[in-house]
């Protein structure tokens, strides 16, 4: 059953100054210079501005007022996420977001109130290792796996573009039981037979590693008790919904800077943007952006409504966002000309987070596979 | 199951359910002969007859003109519960409202421009259906560039004589009023010379000429004007605002602004759900359409923007959401629309396979033809009231700030 979204997406008046004060702060605190500078920084964050966001709340934005959150909704988080996708804000955020989603999915209430407190006041940073060397981020496909060994397990398996993987404190993985059934486990690290290799990243305003269990031993107390399968797909359901509406603020910034360039831009004593072969291809853009961002608050007010019936439209939001976030990069280098080929301009910032963001969590032409399947055959499951 | 429509305050969600009741009980039975899939084909007199009765009947329900004035035959609703009705018709497929003319784009002008006199005189009888209205913007030299309008009115005794051609005048056959575009000061710039008239389709010298749309169906037609008088009652606002006017006119008609008295231009609106119904009845490379990759994701793609479509009208609701760009979901409404029935109705077409090829007529076309007919009516759609190429030239214009292309 999909949840209907709220004819008013539940918006108040509170989201709107949310909305204000994220735009107002990142546009003070966060400029391409220092998007560049910490593009070449070891650490790839800046820990001044995530102190700072945690103090405002916006870490532990989601997460349950009693484990240390502001206990706000998802349309709340999707309007900060847009104003950090406008200005391509490198931080941990979306790393730790997705291990507090997995943990109050399925840690048990001592799990939760041992580590949502930290992650909220950003003095941990989580992450989550889904995705495996067959490249697949759908839960069905994790074949890590973990074996009971005296009084805990034993853990198994490659995880590779493993978000935030080298600075976090908590990885939550997937991992098969000898049953065939998924559990989570929350590892802190660094771990014994936890082997963390940062991955180069095409995209240099995102750090990921990947994570290796070779025979990892870890303690019962790290298998999170909730079921595997379904507390990991809840997971995904919000983490698709959350890095949407990231991508639509990358996308809208593309259109905006690229729209701006060919007002400015003379060419055969006009300004490009006269042209009509520049001008249908911006047009073409607002409209793909404005349906993402639709798409993004459908979601956001979705699950925000009823979580269990908001798969259809976090698959919807990320498959749109991947597809139009792509066109605008690439649409934004081809109309900026020369300059957009170079090192200078600032658009290959947000072409190669465009790349990194289509293929994670899944691409739009997979998330379309699953809507198909819905649609067409009454079911979740491909065929 | 759509987003848009199912959570909504109670008095909505309940008149919803009334409205769908009536619908499902009074719809009109298919009459066993081909009704027009849009107001552009309507050809005979049983078609128009069997329309015009079934907006009579919407209208004697007391589903017309919610949003109207009560002074004005309409209900002065202010609960917007307009849109409602038209969600509902389309839900379940009934026929398109024959006067779509009066009631989305002429009533919803006349009750922003008219005098207290001319809304009297006008609305309920658009509302009714007992008066019929066609538009005379379009020339065979003004299409696009529509303040380029040739066709003259010029000052006589007790009002004007009107001289020109007008062309892509539907419904112009069974009108018994146009609202008419015309230049009534040559001397003055393109645009300050227009007026705009609500005309007297039986005047003398008015000739009504019909045109064949490429689905080879008439009710699209031409309209000459020898000298054809009207009164000088006829002219709406203020001499020299046409142009003005008209663009009110436009809003409407492209769905950029809410006012309509009622109903929809199509009646075979096309959806997703239709699409998949299909696929699974279609066979096409010796397997059903529905198990072809390629086809299930095109499907699920046009579901995606289907489905935006429905969230980004939610989203004009809430101006919150809607505020870094205010304009652009209205201004974009009727492209966005436009387009995604036409990609929808040629994928019907692709889905179809060999068999789309069937027209009317062979026994084993597919639903009458349906498709291919819906993919061809689609172009009226995307061509009508401003083609999509104009409608990018706005946006890029209006709502992205680009300089205008000359």
């Amino acid at each position: 059953m999909r949840t209907p979204i709220p004819v008013d997406f539940g918006f108040t008046d509170e989201h709107a100054l949310l909305r204000q004060e994220a735009r107002r702060f990142f546009a003070e605190r966060v400029t391409m210079a220092d998007v560049r500078k910490l593009a070449d920084d070891p650490l790839g964050h800046d820990p001044g501005l995530w102190r700072e966001m945690a103090e405002l709340g916006w870490v532990g934005l989601v997460l349950p007022e009693a484990h240390g959150g502001a206990g706000l909704g998802h349309l709340h988080l999707a309007l900060v996420l847009e104003e950090m996708g406008r200005r391509l804000v490198p931080s941990p955020l979306l790393a730790t977001l997705w291990a507090g989603f997995a943990l109050e999915a399925a840690g048990s209430e001592e799990q939760r109130r041992r580590f949502a407190p930290a992650l909220a006041a950003g003095t941990l940073l989580g992450s989550l290792a889904i995705c495996e060397p067959g490249g697949s981020w759908e839960p069905h496909d994790v074949a890590g796996t973990a074996e009971p060994s005296e009084g805990g397990f034993v853990l198994r398996g490659l995880k590779t573009h493993v978000l935030a993987g080298a600075a976090a404190g908590l990885v939550v993985a997937p991992f098969r039981e000898p049953s065939g059934e998924l559990a989570l486990f929350a590892v802190e690290l660094p771990a014994p037979g936890v082997s963390v290799a940062p991955e180069v990243s095409v995209d240099p305003t995102r750090r990921t590693a990947r994570v290796a269990f070779d025979g990892a031993r870890v303690a019962a107390s790290a298998r999170l008790p909730g079921d595997g399968f379904q507390a990991l797909h809840a997971t995904c359901v919000r983490a698709y919904a959350a890095l949407a509406a990231e991508m639509v603020g990358g996308a809208d910034s593309v259109l905006e800077t690229t729209r701006e360039y060919a007002v400015q831009r003379k060419q055969f004593d006009r300004s490009i943007g006269s042209f009509q072969g520049v001008k249908y291809p911006l047009v073409d853009l607002l409209i793909g952006v404005e349906m993402a961002r639709s798409h993004a608050y459908g979601a956001a007010a979705a699950l925000d409504a009823d979580p269990a019936g908001a798969e259809t439209w976090a698959r919807m939001a990320k498959a749109l966002a991947s597809d139009v976030f792509a066109t605008a990069v690439r649409k934004g280098v081809q109309l900026h000309g020369g300059y957009g080929f170079t090192w200078d301009c600032d658009l290959h910032f947000y072409f190669k987070r465009a790349l990194w963001a289509r293929g994670t969590l899944g691409d739009a032409a997979h998330h379309r596979r699953h809507l198909a399947a819905d649609l067409i055959d009454g079911s979740g499951d491909p065929a | 199951m759509s987003a848009a429509e199912e959570v909504e305050p109670g008095e909505i969600a309940e008149f919803r359910r009334e409205v769908r009741a009536w619908v499902g009980a009074n719809k009109p039975a298919d009459p066993g002969w081909k009704l027009p899939q849009t107001f552009l084909e309507v050809e005979s007199e049983r078609q128009f007859e069997f329309l015009r009765a079934w907006q009579r009947k919407l209208f004697d329900a007391g589903y017309l003109g919610l949003d109207w004035p009560a002074e004005y035959g309409g209900q002065g609703d202010t609960l917007k519960r307009q849109r409602v009705v038209s969600q509902e018709l389309n839900r379940a497929r009934a026929p398109f409202l024959v006067n779509t003319i009066g009631l989305q784009w002429a009533g919803p002008t006349i009750l922003a421009h008219g005098s207290e006199e001319q809304k009297r005189r006008y609305l309920r009888n658009i509302l009714s259906a007992e008066e019929i209205w066609c538009q005379g913007f379009s020339e065979p030299g003004a299409g696009s560039d529509l303040a380029s309008v040739q066709t003259r009115a010029e000052p006589a005794a007790d009002g004007w004589l009107v001289t020109g051609h007008k062309v892509w005048t539907t419904l112009a056959h069974y009108s018994k009023w146009m609202i008419l575009l015309a230049r009534t000061d040559p001397t003055v710039g393109k645009y300050a010379g227009l007026s705009y008239f609500l005309f007297p389709m039986d005047a003398p010298g008015v000739t009504v000429q019909p045109l064949v749309k490429m689905t080879g169906e008439g009710g699209f037609n031409q309209v000459i004007f020898e000298r054809a008088p009207m009164p000088s009652s006829a002219l709406l606002g203020r001499l020299g605002e046409g142009w003005k006017i008209a663009m009110t006119t436009l809003t409407f008609e492209r769905g950029a602004a809410e006012g309509s008295g009622g109903g929809q231009a199509t009646s075979s609106a096309e959806s997703v759900k239709r699409l998949v119904s299909l696929a699974r009845r279609a066979h096409r490379d010796g397997r059903r359409a529905a198990d072809d990759p390629v086809l299930r994701d095109r499907i699920a793609q046009l579901w995606i923007e289907e489905e935006a479509l429905r969230i980004a009208a939610l989203r004009m609701r809430v101006p919150a959401l809607d505020s870094e760009r205010p304009l652009a979901l209205r201004l974009m409404n009727k492209l966005v629309y436009s387009e995604f029935n036409q990609r929808l109705a040629e994928l019907g077409c692709e889905v179809l396979g060999p068999d789309a090829a069937l027209w009317l007529g062979d026994p084993c076309a597919v639903d009458r033809a349906e498709w291919p007919r819906a993919y061809m009516n689609s172009f009226g759609m995307t061509i009508g009231g401003g083609t999509s190429e104009i409608q990018r030239n706005i946006l890029g214009e209006r709502v992205l700030g680009l300089p205008k292309s000359k």
